[in-house]
Formats: structure tokens, sequence, C-alpha cells
């Protein structure tokens, strides 16, 4: 079976339906160990200092990994997209795009869907087919958050893991849907978190690593992880067309906006980490989300992979520090 | 407030200096800094990740003080190094609680800057209602204005004096506004002119910070509240009232020692 690869979130039900393998390419570049490397080997072919960190990997992990084909997201997304489509084409690599609408418009969506079909030889009976398998194991991954918001028996980092990986099925979904068995069977029985502090994580996936357990060492933890549970198709929709357009992370600001804000309700929410890339055109929507959120908002940057520095930990403390204020600092 | 008896140190390590408070109940015994490089090497030492500090060799304390005083501790080291025998707090909060201490304002925007960090933090009702820090980038600090001062000749007191007819510079990097700088001083502006120009671009990287948080007063600590100049300048740029607390520079180690009052 080949290997498919893709820049961001894409329907995978049609990669599974042609019997193809689907590969993140954010995955592959971020679990590497060489992730770190693949920045900077990028960089030696030219790419620059001051570009996103994901595009620089993505680029990298293609090359390492030997992928020869994969679709490239050039609506709905960054366009460093574009360019890093049109240098891997020059490698070779065989690039197809993918646009969601800005407009959300469901034939444009449907259009997109049905070229993307077309390239792989499926049609709409194999497509829902692979749908209704998909969306099984999707049900399964709700549960674990659940587990997390509701139950408080899930970390943030497990939550992070399970939705996130939704994106590819960790290429294999029949063995990702039994580790989420057996993770469910095992998070059930446990002895639910005692945290003080409820975070919402909003934005991209972090580039760097120990977020989650270093809040939890602070007595704060992550019960909602806002684009991965995007990632994991959160809302049981029966029509494919419908699933991408609610699906909100390639979409404007404000629709992404109107379910972080039902999210931060139910989960009772005390503050918000936004993380935002380097060099992402996401970081001017921190101003958007400031303005819209009327909790406490803490904007992490990260640039490269690398552990949790020294500084992000110093303001991540004082955020915490200031949730749990209770009283004056000093009585006068 | 009651009265306070209790001998309490506070210590705030920072990236150019480490300081220290000693406080007797709420009244400010003795203030004192050091190098911080000179600091760790000769008074510092690391045992199994928790840092042990020499005070009683380093002569800022007296034996009976040490023997009663709590220790209280922030600083850049603060997640990287625990400190044996003391309370570590963080950064904010220190800044905070000298701010609060110090002005006896309970509703402000403070800006502290250091060495290396710009923290701008919203106070209201003597609580920490929000704060931004700079991240990736230092230009915004002190470290900028030393480093500027020594392309210029002049001293940081002298830097510190000049806020009038600021030539523009534009660079965003704080090691490339050297280059920059230099070629000014090339076109024969005056030095009155150069400095003014530090002056007002270290104000134009913390406004939108600043402009985040706006209130009626602005609290200014950290090493560089000492330049006139800025003060002067933020004041005009913001519209905000200045307050510039007695030491600035100790803020955070003063906050420290209040905050370590075993509570």
């Amino acid at each position: 079976m080949s290997r498919i690869g893709f820049t961001t979130t894409i329907p995978i039900e049609i990669l599974i339906a042609a019997g193809k393998t689907p590969a993140d390419l954010n995955n592959i570049f971020i679990t590497s160990d060489k992730s770190q490397q693949f920045i900077e080997d990028a960089e030696v072919d030219g790419f620059p200092r001051n570009v996103c960190g994901w595009i620089k990997g993505i680029y990298a992990a293609v090359l390492e990994s030997g992928i020869k084909e994969m679709i490239a997201v050039t609506e709905g997304d960054c366009s460093y997209t574009k360019a890093l489509m049109e240098v891997l084409s020059m490698g070779g690599i065989r690039v197809i795009p993918f646009a969601y609408p800005l407009d959300r418009d469901p034939q444009s969506l449907k259009a997109e869907i049905e070229k993307l079909m077309a390239h792989f030889h499926v049609g709409w009976q194999e497509v829902n087919a692979a749908k209704e398998r998909l969306d099984r194991i999707r049900r399964k991954i709700r549960e674990i958050d659940r587990l997390t918001w509701e139950e408080n028996r899930v970390s943030g980092e497990e939550n992070h893991y399970f939705q996130v990986s939704a994106s590819d099925m960790n290429g294999d979904p029949d063995r990702f849907e039994a580790e989420i068995e057996a993770f469910l069977e095992e998070a059930a029985a446990r002895k639910p978190f005692e945290d003080r502090t409820r975070i919402a994580y909003i934005g991209v996936p972090p580039i760097f690593s120990g977020l989650y357990p270093f809040l939890e060492s602070l007595g704060a933890r992550v019960v909602f992880n806002e684009t991965q549970r995007q990632f994991a198709m959160p809302y049981d929709t029966p029509d494919l067309v419908e699933q991408y357009r609610r699906y909100t992370y390639p979409y404007d600001i404000f629709h992404r906006l109107s379910d972080i804000s039902e999210e931060i309700d139910r989960r009772h929410i005390d503050g918000v980490i936004h993380y935002v890339q380097s060099f992402c055109f996401r970081q001017i929507e921190d101003m958007v989300i400031r303005r819209r959120l009327d909790l406490p908002v803490l904007t992490l940057e990260g640039d490269k992979p690398s552990r949790l520095d020294a500084r992000t930990k110093i303001r991540i403390e004082g955020f915490l520090e200031m949730l749990g204020e209770k009283h004056p600092m000093v009585n006068s | 407030m009651t009265i306070d008896t209790t001998m309490k140190i506070g210590i705030d390590l920072g990236s150019r200096k480490a300081k220290f408070a000693l406080l007797d109940g709420g009244a400010i015994v003795r203030l004192a800094d050091y190098d911080t490089v000179t600091f760790y090497k000769r008074f510092g030492r690391v045992i199994e990740d928790d840092l042990l500090l020499d005070l009683a060799g380093s002569g800022l304390f007296s034996a009976e003080e040490l023997a009663v005083a709590s220790v209280t501790v922030t600083g850049y080291g603060r997640n990287t190094i625990s400190m044996r025998g003391a309370r570590v707090i963080s950064e904010i909060r220190a800044h905070v609680a000298g701010a609060i201490v110090q002005t006896g304002l309970k509703n402000f925007t403070l800006l502290d800057m250091g060495g290396q960090d710009t923290k701008v933090a919203l106070v209201k009702g003597g609580r920490l209602a929000d704060f931004v820090m700079n991240d990736k980038c230092a230009a915004s600090s002190g470290r900028y204005l030393e480093n500027m001062a020594s392309i210029l000749e002049v001293s940081l007191d002298e830097l510190s004096s000049h806020w009038e007819e600021p030539v523009p510079l534009d660079s965003t990097c704080g090691i490339f506004g050297e280059s920059e700088l230099i070629g000014q001083i090339l076109r024969g502006h005056p030095v009155a002119r150069l400095c003014a120009g530090v002056n007002q671009t270290l104000v134009k990287r913390v406004l939108p910070m600043l402009k985040r948080f706006p209130g009626e007063k602005l609290v200014l600590t950290g090493g560089v509240a000492l330049n006139k100049a800025l003060v002067r300048l933020l004041q005009t740029e913001t519209g905000m009232v200045s307050i510039v607390p007695p030491h600035p520079q100790h803020n955070g180690a003063i906050g420290c020692a209040f905050l370590g009052s075993g509570d």
C-alpha cells in the first residue's frame, strides 16, 4: 500500500477508500527523533530562518521518509504551503492541491472533495463506507475527550495524542483503534485528577514538548485541546461534505471562536493558553481572540522543536499564579 | 498593616545583577547588589540540581540576621534551579508585590525592564490581572542600552539624560542596531541626539506591550527605570503618569522579602 502524505488534515476517508496509507506529514516530522535536524536541513537547503518551523519540518520529513505523493492544502492553511509544494514538486514529488473554500460554500467544497476522489479513482459509496469505519474510531476518541473534561481521568497530553493522531489514524486505523480501546479500558478505571485549574489550549499543536506535564506539575490541566479535537472530527456529522464544512481549523477565526466559546463554557475553563507558531499568520488572530474571549489568555510562541524553555515556564507560572490568585497580593 | 518584626531576606537573581533586600517587618533595613556572574562565581554552587548560595560568605548579612530571617528568591534561574533553604516564587509575583509595597498603589500598569526581560503587568485592586513579557528577543531590554552606550562611548548616566530631538533608529535587531548607530555617528549627528534616539527606540519597542493595558498610572521598575530620559519619553508617548518607586532596581528583591512572611 502506498503512503500518501498531507500537509494538514484532509478528508482521509478518500485515502482509506482508495486503499492508501495516510501519513500526516506534521506527525512524521514532530515525532521523529531527528526533528531538530530536519529544521537545520531545510535551512541548509535554503529555507529562510524566519519561516514557520512546521513547513521546514514537513519539507525535510518528505525527503527523509521517501514519500512520493502528497496532498498540499493550498487554501485554508498558510500560503507557505504553496511554495513548499513548488519546491517539493521540483524534487520529483507528486503534489496534489486541495483547497478549503474560504466562504465554506458547500458546492465548492464538494467539488474539491470530488476532485480528490477522482484523482484516487474512488466513488461516494466507497468513501462513505470508509467514513463509517473512521467514525467508529472517532466516537471512541470522543469518549477519551469526555473522560478528560467531564470525568477528569485523562491527562492533557493523552488527550492531545489521541486526537491529533486522528488526522491520519497513525497510518493504520485497525491498530490505532485497538490502542484506543486498550487506553479507554485503563483510563475509565483511574482515579480522577484533582487539579485546581482548568486550561483550554487553543491554536495549532505545540512544536515544543513538555507543556502538558509542566502544567500538571503546577496543579493545572488542559481539558480542551481545540485544534487536536477538530482533527478528530468531533461533531458526528452523517454527511461528509458537511463534516468538513463544520470542521473549524481551515476557516475564519470567527467560525473557530464559536466552537471555542461553546467548549470553554461546557468544560468550565479557568484560563486559555493560545499557542502561536513563530512567523505564522495566526499570530495576528491573537488580537481577535483576546478581544473576543472574556477569560485570561496567555499567548505562547514556539519556533523549533525543543523542550519547553525556561522563559516560557516563567510565563506559565505567572499565568497560573494569576488564575489562582483569590486575594490581593499585599494587604496594606 | 499589623506590626511585623520578622526579619525577611529577598533575593532577585537577574541576568545582570543579583539584588538583595533585608526587611524588618515592612521596613527596609538594607539593599545590596552584586554583578550576577561575579556573585555566582564567588558564592554559588550547584549540588544535585539545588543552588547553594553562601550568603554568610558574601558578607551581605550578619550571622544573626541569617539565623532568624526567612529567605525568598526569584529570578532567571527560577525554573532551572531550586534553592536550598529558600522559598522560590515567580518573578511576576515578586515584581508586582514590590511595586505595591513601594508605591502604596493598588491600580496601575507595571513596566519592569531588566537586563534581558521586559514585563508589563496590569494590577487591579492589588491583584495581578494580566501580564505580557518579551519573548524570543531581548532588544527591548537594559542590555540594549548598555551595548549602545558602549558604542557611543558614553556612560549609562549620560545616555539616560537625553530625550530631545531623537535621531530615528529603526533596526528590529538590537545587534544590527549597532551598525545603524555607527552609520548615524558618521553622518555627524550630535551624541545627545543619538542618545535620545537610542532611548526612543526602546520606548517604541515596549509601546505595543504597554498599549495592551491602558490606565492612568504607569509604575516603572528594574534597572532601566533609572533612565530619566526613558521615563520622560514614556510619559509623553503613553499619556500615563509615570511613577518610579524609590528603589526600582531592588523592586523584585523587596517584593520577595515582603512575600516571605511565611503565609
